[in-house]
């Protein structure tokens, strides 16, 4: 039982940072604060590792 | 080999130096560091140690998304103000009583999970706002709230430098109740006066306080305070004590419990807009501390590889013992700036050993380095702690006058990890198994 509900945690946390990406991308486009080119640098690569969890590549 | 690190070294501070003035940002200036430290020690253009550091302090950003996202959802229901004008109402003329309180209040979640930054998160904008209204100058907040979210990662069960040192070293994690409390009783007290003995020149009256805080919204009672951080108190203490017997839900998880039953509380529960929007706001409020632990845990991956890291450690434990004794409040601190909780591993563990050979208790010196090292939240190139300290309390001054706002309290805990670690053998009646 703990096994199935391990597996369901797991799947909801791929869910949660799939999620977030989303959320750090459209803040990358419709951001208030922090609009310099050196912040799309910080934005992408902070996408990049959420993207790449989802993806399940680390 | 020495000469090669100690020159990789250099060029590396010498470019974080240049990046962080040229570009403002402490985040890319990191990766930049990173990546000329990587070009100067031969590894090219380091894609796959870049994207592997990335990962390092993944978990902790997430924690920091989940924990504001439950926060700001919890007072956007009106229940944190609630609570603000509660304790103004019952607490606000005993002010040491007040004090005391928020300090206990401060600890609880730290000493739960490990990390100072948790307590600020949960409960550093209530205290904030409390203190505020009381009159307190935005330095002594500032001050408080950092040195108790310091204590707050010390206390036990969880102290994660006093455990990661204690796992390397082969030694087991028992003994570190008292010879914790201890000192954070006496650095809780000496903050608490530092605190409340200052002069309080804003401070108004309860009635104009109590008119200027808003209402709570119609319908709220102490059901809707209370259980949406109850079920966070016991989601986390089932982790801790009854971890074979529920499934292994992690911080964000429960995090994101909470902000779904203070929504399920709210009586606008159904208007998913209202909640994305403060989830938008969130996630931009989060972000400079998102960007700066995962650019921290690239800059510290290319150290491990470059052998900076290393460096490092070599240096300071290899110097004489009274040099060791001397810098320790240097090293330790920056160390933790630079590594995070590697700083238990990579400096912390060596001294382990080289006191242990020597004779001294090994137990209260793991107490002590664990005073020790948390001073180094606030310290570049991550200053993680410090920068959430001041976004929380809304500290307007350079972030150099923050570290001068902090410095008495800072340096009083910082005396007594010294003496900690200079007595072992005559504190080991605190080493109670």
């Amino acid at each position: 039982m703990l096994v199935f509900f391990d597996t369901i945690i797991y799947y909801l946390y791929f869910i949660m940072t799939a999620f977030f990406a989303f959320l750090l991308l459209r803040n990358l486009f419709k951001r208030e604060k922090r609009k310099a080119l050196v912040y799309d640098i910080v934005y992408s690569y902070v996408i990049i590792t959420f993207i790449l969890r989802v993806i399940g590549i680390k | 080999m020495y000469l090669q690190t100690t020159i990789i070294a250099i060029v590396m501070v010498a470019t974080f130096a240049l990046a962080s003035w040229k570009l403002k940002s402490p985040e890319i200036s990191m990766v930049i560091t990173a990546i000329v430290g990587a070009l100067v020690g031969g590894f090219g253009f380091p894609s796959r140690l870049l994207v592997e550091g990335m990962f390092t302090y993944f978990d902790v950003g997430l924690i920091f998304l989940t924990a504001s996202i439950f926060i700001n959802i919890y007072s956007e229901t009106g229940a944190m103000n609630a609570l603000v004008r509660w304790i103004v109402k019952q607490f606000y003329d005993k002010k040491w009583l007040m004090l005391i309180l928020l300090g206990i209040l401060l600890i609880i979640p730290g000493a739960l999970t490990g990390a100072g930054s948790v307590s600020i998160f949960v409960v550093g904008g209530l205290v904030s706002s409390v203190m505020n209204y009381m009159g307190f100058s935005k330095k002594r907040i500032a001050a408080f709230i950092y040195l108790f979210a310091m204590l707050a990662a010390v206390a036990p069960p969880i102290n994660l430098w006093a455990m990661l040192m204690a796992a390397q070293a082969n030694m087991p994690y028992v003994g570190f109740g008292v010879v914790l409390i201890v000192p954070i009783i006496i650095i809780a007290a000496f903050t608490i006066l530092y605190t409340g003995l200052s002069k309080t020149p804003g401070r108004k009256t309860k009635t104009e306080i109590l008119e200027e805080l808003p209402q709570p919204p119609a319908g709220m009672n102490w059901f809707k305070i209370l259980v949406p951080f109850g079920v966070l108190l016991v989601l986390i203490l089932l982790m801790q004590y009854a971890t074979f017997y529920i499934p292994v839900l992690g911080l964000p998880l429960t995090f994101m419990i909470c902000a779904f039953i203070s929504m399920g509380m709210d009586k606008d529960r159904w208007k998913v807009k209202k909640w994305y929007n403060v989830m938008v706001k969130t996630v931009d409020q989060v972000f400079p501390l998102l960007g700066t632990v995962i650019s921290v845990g690239v800059l510290v991956n290319i150290m491990t590889a470059t052998g900076v890291k290393g460096l490092l450690a070599i240096t300071f434990i290899t110097l004489p013992m009274a040099f060791i004794y001397i810098t320790a409040l240097i090293f330790a601190p920056f160390a933790q700036g630079s590594l995070s909780y590697g700083s238990a591993i990579i400096l912390g563990t060596p001294i382990i050993f080289l006191f242990n050979s020597m004779g001294l208790n090994v137990t209260v010196t793991a107490a002590a380095l664990s005073f020790l090292f948390p001073l180094g939240d606030c310290l570049p190139p991550s200053r993680i702690v410090g920068r959430l300290t001041i976004e929380t309390v809304g500290y307007e001054g350079s972030y150099m006058s923050f570290l001068k706002a902090i410095a008495i309290p800072w340096l009083f805990m910082g005396a007594i990890g010294l003496l900690m670690l200079l007595f072992p053998n005559q504190l080991r009646f605190l080493v109670v198994y």
